[in-house]
This record gives structure tokens, C-alpha cells and sequence, in this order.
């Protein structure tokens, strides 16, 4: 007590500082203090694994803090000493365990368990996508899908030279299978994250990867444009069963489930392809999780260029089925996998390589007369 | 203990193989870990001066390059480095070789650098940002008590001869 009361023989002045400072607010619970997140992430670091720290402990001498984990594999493995300042560090028993200050990460980061499990999930599954089995599993496959193609394709060229001798528009159609077949694949990673793109003016206004209510045909993307080309080829492209009708009459064609109008007059590029996404009959029937929950939005129109290959097709319905269906879909449906098949034939599915650009496959596949038509299973890997 | 054995190897020695394998996962596991910190580290601030990316797709073996330190004779020199990481690291340093070249008192003829902090002075604070800054730092300032290229060490006091020769050394070995 006596020593709070200033004594009588001595005279207590003030220092410049002492007459300038407030006093420090005190810290109650209901105090609000800003802290920066990159700050407070170094804060509550382990700097020897540089994550969150994880039962704390910290050392005696130098309050220094680290993972249990850590810091004795660190004294076990090198130098008895402090990792951050070298202090020595004898043995354990130079550590305590901070509890405080776990309670205090957990206060702070009260779904912690949560975002390390997704952290570990996104880990894995990039060190997965990135170790060498998958990549040769990838190339045997690969070839395994190009020998069960080869048939087709030698069968394709005798039609071909058989065609020669017809018109001028055949002969070209013909020149232009020969270059594609030499076309290298597009690039893997070009427009996969953007999704596939759409024709330009529609693009802008409503990008392929925006959220819009399920719709047998999204608005943004044009089912079958009004074709005002006059090639041979490119209507052999467009041209519907409804529309061989009108065709006769205007020279015109116009797709079945035409709802698109910003679309109109805008003449149909030969570099792009429409196609018809429905569910593999056999193997998507109705008690799957994923059809269940799609119902009657399962049959998908799309344009999109010709150099798009069926792996940003696959992204492309993964992300798209995705973000239509958001809370139906329960979560480990969310990463879907597709696989993409092409019916040459009524009853024959013959599934698609990733690096098969669309311009091959309609090259290929599809001599009828309507837009091409590809069929898609959800791949349960 | 020798220092650069993963201590859970040394005391898993006994049980099965299949729990050894486990460990061996998990740790290397955490090695990536660290390591795709560091590079999200060093993506975000670039230090200048210096530089490191994986070699390839093995994120356990990374190329790193030092800009010669202004004012000192390796000002304007630019030096590859190739830096493999242990599966115990942290806890051991990784092993740090000059790929391009470089004449300098503490640097043999195969690129072998004699720095303390990577060997006994290693602690698993060091990274690779802290381990390419140190080695830029003593390209600035050797240490010609233990050098491991006499030559370099004679001819360093003498800092005109020596921006000669390691200037024509640099040009005539950096394509190599």
C-alpha cells in the first residue's frame, strides 16, 4: 500500500511522455481489435510446417511456439536447439504445451477440422492428377480407344475414295476431313476453366459458366441459328429433321427447339459445331442419383467451335449439370466425371477420346443430316 | 544421430514393412506440403535478386537462380542452382548445387557449396527463399579461412584480378 502513495520527502513530476500518453484501453471481452489476416496468419503459423499450428508448444526460455509434432521430430532429428533463435534447447522438458493459445486458434477458426479436410482433399487429388500411373493409364487408354477407332476411320477413307468422283462440294468436304485428321488437339487447359465458349455476341452477356435456371435449352446458348450461309457443308452441319421441310421453301434452316432470338440472322461460323447432349440410355437410366435429380433438364443443346475437344466437353457438362443442380446435389456428387459416347449407328455407343476435337468426331461420326449427337454417363470414379 | 536421417525411419526400423511404407507416405505427404507452401510463398513476393520454381512435375527437385550482388564482383552474373529436398525435410537441408559455374572461394568444381547452414547450423526454419538469399549473401562475403577453391581464395583480396578472372569465367562457362 505505502508504496502507491507517493512519499512526503520526494516530489513527483511527470515526464513529457507520462503527460502525453492516454491510457491503454482495457481489453475486455467485448473489445473488437482489427487484425489483418496476414499478420494474424503468422501469428498462429507453425513455422517449421507452415500451417496453423496444431497442440501447441512453446518453449520455455524463448516463447517461442511450434506444432508438438514439429518441434520434437525437429529436436530428435538435428540440433538441441530453438529452430526460430537457436537458444538451447535441452530436452522436452524446455517445452510446455500451450493449451491458451489452442483454445485461441480454435476461437478464431472454429471450422478448422472442416477446411484442412478440404485442403487434404484438394491435395490428393492434384498429387493424384499429377503422379506418373495416372498418366500412363491415361496414354493406354488412349491407345486402347484409337485401335477400337481405326476400323471406322479405314472404313471412312474407302467412302471417301469412293465419293471422289461426286461434286465440288463433296471433293471439299473430303479435303477437309484429310487436314483434320492431322489437326493437333486443342489445348488441354484453354477454355476448360472458362467453360466452352459461345459465339461471340452471346458470350458477353451471358458467359457459359453463369448460374441460370435449368431450362431444356439455356439462353445462352443457341440451340440452332438461323444459317444464312450459303455453303453446302455448313448446312449439312446445321440442318434438323424439322427443318429439311422449310428448307426447300426459303433456303433456311431453323433448328427444332429454336428459342434463341439473339441469336437470329447471325450466320452460323463453319468452325462451329451444334451438338446435342442426352443421357447414355443404358447406362444413366432413371433410378441414378444424378438423372433423378436433372429430370427433365437432361437433354443439353449446345454450340460451341469446332476445335473443342471432349475433354472441355466433359468440364464443360461437369461445371454446367454442377452449377444448375447447386443444393440438389449432394456433395460427393460434385465433382462429376463424364464420359462422352457417339452413337454411329442406333443401339452403338462408341465412347470418346479426351483429345478429340469436335471438327474430328463430326468428321467421323456424323453423316446424317442433323446436329451432331453425343451421349454422356457419369463415370463413378 | 546422423542428421540427415528422417528420424521416424531410424525408430521404425522394427515393424512391419507395410507400417514403414505408411510413414513413409504420410511424411512425404507433409514434405509436399511444406514444399507447396513455400512456392505459394515465394509466387506471391518475389525477393529481389532471387528465384525458384520445381524442375518438374516432382515437386521434391527445384531450380533456383541468384543475381550476383550489386557493387561485388558477381554483379551482373546470373547463377543456376538445382536444390533437392530430402523426405526428411525441413528437419534436414536440402541438397544446394551450383548448376551454372561459379569461381568462388567456397565453391568446388562440381558446384558443391561449403555453407554452414546447410549442413550442421540447418535448422527447419530455413527455406528455399532463406537458403538461395544466404548463398547470394556469401557469393558477397566468402569465407577464405576453408575454402574449397584455393585459387579463388589466393586471388580474392585482390578484388581487380579477381573481377577479371571471374568475369571471363562466367563468360566462357555460363552456356555450359
Amino acid at each position: 500500500m505505502s508504496s502507491t502513495e507517493p512519499s512526503q520527502n520526494k516530489t513527483w513530476e511527470l515526464s513529457l511522455y507520462e503527460l502525453h500518453r492516454t491510457p491503454q484501453e482495457v481489453i475486455t471481452d467485448a473489445t473488437e481489435i482489427a487484425v489483418s489476416p496476414r499478420s494474424l496468419h503468422s501469428e498462429l503459423m507453425c513455422p517449421i510446417c507452415l500451417d496453423m499450428l496444431k497442440k501447441t508448444m512453446t518453449t520455455k526460455e524463448c516463447l517461442h511456439r511450434f506444432c508438438n509434432d514439429c518441434i520434437i521430430t525437429a529436436l530428435r532429428s538435428g540440433n538441441k536447439e530453438c529452430p526460430t533463435c537457436r537458444k538451447k534447447l535441452v530436452s522436452k522438458r524446455s517445452l510446455r504445451p500451450d493449451p491458451n493459445f489452442d483454445l485461441l486458434i480454435s476461437k478464431i477458426y472454429p471450422s478448422r477440422d472442416e477446411y484442412e479436410a478440404h485442403q487434404e482433399r484438394l491435395l490428393t487429388k492434384l498429387s493424384m492428377s499429377h503422379s506418373q500411373a495416372s498418366l500412363v493409364n491415361s496414354i493406354t487408354e488412349g491407345i486402347k480407344l484409337q485401335s477400337q477407332n481405326r476400323p471406322q476411320r479405314s472404313r471412312k477413307n474407302h467412302e471417301d475414295n469412293s465419293n471422289t468422283s461426286n461434286s465440288n462440294g463433296n471433293n471439299t468436304e473430303n479435303a477437309q476431313n484429310g487436314s483434320t485428321g492431322t489437326v493437333p488437339a486443342a489445348p488441354k487447359d484453354g477454355t476448360s476453366t472458362t467453360g466452352i465458349p459461345t459465339p461471340s455476341g452471346q458470350s458477353t452477356s451471358n458467359p457459359a459458366s453463369v448460374r441460370s435456371t435449368p431450362s431444356p435449352v439455356p439462353s445462352n446458348i443457341s440451340s440452332v441459328s438461323k444459317n444464312t450461309s450459303t455453303t453446302k457443308r455448313a448446312k449439312s452441319i446445321l440442318t434438323s429433321e424439322r427443318s429439311e421441310e422449310s428448307e426447300s421453301s426459303d433456303g433456311r434452316t431453323e433448328g427444332e427447339n429454336s428459342m434463341d432470338t439473339e441469336g437470329e440472322g447471325e450466320p452460323l461460323n463453319p468452325n462451329e459445331i451444334e451438338l446435342v447432349f442426352k443421357p447414355h440410355p443404358t447406362e444413366m437410366t432413371g433410378d441414378n442419383q444424378l438423372m433423378r435429380a436433372l429430370r427433365d433438364s437432361s437433354v443439353r443443346y449446345l454450340k460451341t467451335t469446332a476445335n473443342a475437344s471432349v475433354d472441355h466437353l466433359s468440364k464443360y457438362l461437369a461445371m454446367r449439370l454442377t452449377l444448375d443442380l447447386d443444393a440438389e446435389l449432394p456433395e460427393a456428387y460434385r465433382l462429376l466425371n463424364f464420359c462422352i459416347y457417339v452413337a454411329p449407328a442406333p443401339g452403338q455407343f462408341v465412347p470418346l477420346a479426351g483429345s478429340q476435337t469436335l471438327r474430328q468426331i463430326n468428321d467421323k461420326f456424323w453423316k446424317v443430316n442433323k446436329p451432331l449427337e453425343m451421349y454422356y454417363s457419369w463415370k463413378k470414379t | 544421430m546422423a542428421q540427415n536421417i528422417n528420424p521416424h525411419y531410424a525408430s521404425s526400423s522394427n515393424p512391419a514393412k507395410q507400417n514403414e511404407d505408411t510413414i513413409k507416405l504420410k511424411d512425404n505427404h507433409a514434405v509436399s506440403k511444406r514444399l507447396q507452401k513455400e512456392l505459394m510463398e515465394l509466387m506471391r513476393c518475389a525477393d529481389k535478386g532471387i528465384s525458384a520454381f520445381p524442375e518438374s512435375e516432382n515437386l521434391f527437385k527445384w531450380i533456383g537462380t541468384i543475381n550476383g550482388p550489386q557493387e561485388t564482383v558477381y554483379a551482373g552474373h546470373k547463377y543456376k542452382l538445382s536444390l533437392e529436398f530430402p523426405n526428411s525435410y525441413p528437419y534436414a537441408p536440402p541438397m544446394v548445387k551450383f548448376i551454372t559455374p561459379c569461381f568462388h572461394p567456397n565453391v568446388d568444381t562440381c558446384g558443391l557449396i561449403c555453407l554452414d547452414i546447410l549442413k550442421d547450423k540447418w535448422t527447419a526454419l530455413y527455406d528455399v527463399r532463406t537458403v538461395l538469399l544466404s548463398i547470394q549473401s556469401l557469393l558477397a562475403e566468402p569465407n577464405t579461412h576453408s575454402p574449397l577453391n584455393q585459387q579463388a581464395s589466393y586471388l580474392w583480396p585482390n578484388q581487380p584480378a579477381y573481377k577479371k578472372y571471374v568475369d571471363e569465367f562466367y563468360n566462357k562457362h555460363r552456356d555450359s
